[in-house]
């Protein structure tokens, strides 16, 4: 028989507010998106436009970055300061539409003369609107890809019922990481994208360590009921998931803490996918399974 | 006993392997991408004229010439791609003058000689004004409340009141949108011409077209065509030196016929590029120069007149001189581009972007710093949570750093930024396998069972759920690979180097530790492998 330490959890029983939460935080996610507009998360990358990092020689602050490039009809550029070494430094990066290296060399000279610069921009970046979509395409693309993969290998090494519940599992996941950028106002770029494919790449893991000692309990599912083996199965994991979970995002948490703007863009989508992997290997698709199961009298008491 | 022989030879292949490894950290530095060490990346989608699909030789073509001229100018180490799309991706590291190089790169060069027919001008209140060309739109810029809009035969003998003639006045098509281009009809005569004018129905003389001045919207040219048949009679061009709408006849010679250009100074000492042509080149251009005294033939690079000089006598030896240039350096870019040949497609710059080295730079120490922090909060994490197991994870995770950075150093794969955010990650989920194994021997030897056999369940138990667990993370790094540009390309490849060792590592190396580990009592004791007989996990 099934012996267990004295922590024993009941997380099918409270599936309904697992699935709350999830809902919630997607739902905030998709009303962030839908209230700021997605040109406000959505990096040059998939919308197109020019970027520039600069650094002033002075303290200044983004309305007067503002007032000085409005002289060249650039008003409407999202401005912001950037982090460096952990404190607000003066650099700062300049989002516009697309403009020629004529119009953007005009506004790094007016930069110069009105605030003062202390060398060529740190970044540089145009995107032609054309290519972003390109780009876009592909992200959907890979991230499609990916999803249906991991679907048919899940599906060939376990069974078509455990490879849907961990995909509506993966695509929490995404949806959740997502989300959560848009409530934190930040910005999505092909780097996200890259984080997002990984989290789908990683977080099935503990979705498998679960559903493989389902498989393995099934058989006693006559007797105690397939929610009972399922919940057995999740408690007798439990410690193995938490643990592979903590040993990845201990050097991401250090790279969040410790990394550059770009660097630590890339951890955050990682530590939320992380996350919301582990959370949802246990809490979205074991009780997705036991509610699909049930449904089937093979499975039922 | 063979298994012991077995696990003696699998962990001495990874000594060597260690050592093999090692000499590539010492022998090839690490090559760090574009966005680490500072530089420009070009991505540049061919485009035909007319929106054709870009044939593959033409492509290749284009990519050799812009090798030459990057060649040209200096850049260490460039490295040139094609991309899904067949764009082409052009890497320069450390380049010091990116917007020079983007200038040189999308140049097209295609370079022509046309006889000039005219400059347009536009009259008002007795005064004039030229017409000026926006050549992005293919737009005449006509001032709106000009009276009359002509065509000018000779635009400097008409400035300096030398004789010139008025070819043509520039009207509305009623019929249309166009514009028409008509034989002008001297004031004497306008009076007499105006009651004619009066009398057809559409205020203008079919008879005295010249012809229709159409927008080609696939090629971006705007042509003077024949009124009846609608074949080109000339294109309007810009005057790259007054911004001036001119009127060309077709190309006579194009730059297929150049044998060399060199930029230098004349002996008045403007700025010139000298051009001398191959042997069919010097007789068409002799022929031109005979036939045509008195006229100016244009000199065209990339649809903007760059001079125009007046033809005073027959130049039999074929050369001649590109002149209105602003600087020495543009007359290099002009020698560079000529010199290696027009490219065959027109480039469009889809992305460029420029990182300075600071910005890299600063991500590389931050990442190390991470890493290394990381890897020792990791180590004392199994060592608290495992117990005498982390001993194997220390020295697999020592192992798994070891190699990885070997493979990284003699494949000469870049690192790139968010590389380095994946060597980072893999470090954590390298002793991911160790969590699943560990777990699975406890549970093992919890039932009582001997260490030696606790070990041989743990791992074939656990076997399935790892490769389960890598496989999925591969089918994600294969994606990534092959619809990622550039920096997340390289992630891709060090995921996947990542999760492959750290799985071959796990499932041979901390294996064969641990059976001959096990021989020594010391290693096999309860305390050892955290665990209390008779409880589960």
């Amino acid at each position: 028989m099934l012996k267990f330490r004295k922590f024993y959890f009941d997380f099918i029983g409270k599936r309904k507010i697992w699935f709350i939460i999830s809902l919630v935080v997607i739902l905030a996610g998709v009303a962030g998106f839908l209230i700021r507009g997605a040109s406000f998360n959505l990096g040059i990358d998939f919308l197109g436009g020019s970027l520039i990092e600069v650094e002033f020689s002075r303290d200044t602050n983004i309305s007067e970055v503002r007032s000085v490039i409005s002289e060249i009809g650039l008003e409407n550029a999202i401005i912001q300061q950037t982090e460096f070494q952990r404190t607000v430094s003066n650099r700062f990066i300049i989002r516009t539409t697309p403009i020629d290296s004529e119009t953007e060399n005009e506004m790094i000279d007016l930069l110069d003369e009105k605030i003062g610069l202390t060398g060529s921009p740190l970044q540089d970046r145009t995107v032609d609107p054309g290519f972003s979509k390109q780009i876009t395409r592909y992200a959907l693309i890979a991230i499609g890809i990916s999803i249906i993969g991991i679907l048919i290998y899940v599906w060939i090494r376990f069974e078509f019922r455990l490879g849907a519940s961990a995909i509506v599992a993966l695509i929490h996941d995404v949806l959740v990481t997502v989300g959560i950028y848009a409530i934190l106002n930040r910005e999505i770029n092909t780097s996200t994208i890259a984080a997002i494919l990984t989290i789908i790449g990683y977080s099935i893991n503990d979705t498998i360590v679960v559903f493989d000692r389902i498989r393995e309990n099934t058989p006693l599912s006559g007797r105690l009921g397939y929610g009972k083996i399922v919940n057995d199965s999740i408690n007798i994991t439990l410690s193995r998931s938490i643990n592979t979970s903590f040993t990845t995002l201990i050097p991401i948490l250090l790279l969040l803490i410790l990394g550059t703007t770009a660097l630590r863009d890339f951890a955050l989508a990682l530590t939320i996918g992380i996350i919301a992997g582990t959370y949802s290997s246990i809490c979205i698709a074991s009780p997705l399974l036991v509610v699909w199961n049930n449904r089937f009298p093979k499975y039922k008491k | 006993m063979r298994n012991k022989k077995v696990h003696i030879t699998i962990i001495i292949i990874f000594i060597i392997i260690v050592g093999v490894s090692l000499y590539y950290i010492l022998e090839k530095p690490i090559n760090l991408g574009l966005d680490l060490k500072g530089g420009t990346q070009i991505i540049l989608r061919p485009t035909e004229a007319g929106g054709e699909e870009v044939i593959s030789e033409k492509l290749e073509a284009a990519i050799d010439i812009i090798r030459d001229r990057i060649d040209s100018l200096g850049v260490s180490e460039p490295l040139i791609t094609k991309d899904l799309s067949n764009n082409i991706v052009i890497q320069l590291p450390g380049v010091k003058d990116p917007e020079r190089a983007k200038e040189i790169i999308g140049k097209t060069a295609k370079l022509e000689f046309r006889l000039v027919k005219g400059t347009f001008i536009s009259t008002k209140d007795q005064t004039w004004n030229l017409v000026k060309f926006d050549a992005e739109k293919g737009e005449l810029i006509i001032d709106p409340d000009a009276e009359e809009v002509l065509l000018v035969d000779d635009i400097n003998d008409f400035i300096n009141e030398n004789p010139y003639t008025i070819i043509g006045e520039l009207l509305d098509d009623p019929e249309s949108e166009e514009k028409l281009l008509i034989e002008y009809i001297e004031e004497d005569n306008q009076e007499e011409d105006a009651d004619a004018e009066d009398t057809s129905s559409t205020g203008i003389d079919p008879e005295k077209i010249i012809g229709t001045i159409i927008y080609d919207s696939g090629t971006g040219e705007l042509l003077l065509t024949d009124y009846n048949d609608g074949s080109e009679i000339g294109e309007i061009l810009v005057d790259s030196r007054t911004g001036a709408a001119t009127l060309a006849e077709p190309a006579l010679l194009t730059g297929d016929s150049l044998a060399q250009a060199a930029a230098g100074y004349a002996t008045n000492g403007e700025i010139r590029v000298t051009l001398s042509f191959k042997d069919e080149g010097v007789e068409i251009f002799k022929q031109i120069t005979t036939d045509n005294i008195g006229r100016n033939l244009a000199i065209v690079l990339d649809e903007e007149i760059k001079s125009a000089p007046y033809i005073r006598v027959p130049i039999p030896d074929g050369n001649a001189e590109i002149t209105g240039i602003n600087s020495l350096e543009e007359a290099k870019d002009i020698e560079i581009v000529l010199q290696f040949g027009a490219l065959p497609v027109n480039l469009k710059i889809e992305e460029s972007s420029t990182v300075g080295p600071t910005l890299g730079m600063d991500s590389l120490n931050k990442g190390l710093y991470a890493g290394i922090i990381g890897f020792v909060l990791i180590i004392v994490f199994m060592f608290s949570f495992y117990k005498g197991l982390g001993f194997y994870s220390s020295l697999g995770l020592v192992i798994y750093v070891i190699f990885f950075w070997g493979i990284i150093s003699a494949m000469g794969a870049a690192i790139t930024l968010p590389g380095i955010a994946g060597i980072i990650l893999t470090i954590g989920m390298a002793v991911d396998a160790n969590v699943i194994i560990f777990a699975r021997i406890r549970e093992e030897a919890a039932k009582n069972k001997s260490t030696r056999t606790a070990i041989g369940f743990g791992f074939k138990n656990a076997l399935r759920t790892i490769v389960d667990s890598n496989v999925t993370t591969l089918i994600t790094a294969a994606a990534l690979y092959r619809f990622g540009t550039g920096p997340i390309k390289g992630f891709a490849v060090t995921l996947s180097i990542g999760v492959v060792i750290s799985m071959v590592i796990s499932l041979l190396f901390t294996r064969s530790m641990m059976f001959l580990m096990s021989g020594f009592s010391r290693f096999a004791t309860p305390g050892f492998l955290g665990i209390k007989k008779g409880s589960s996990e």
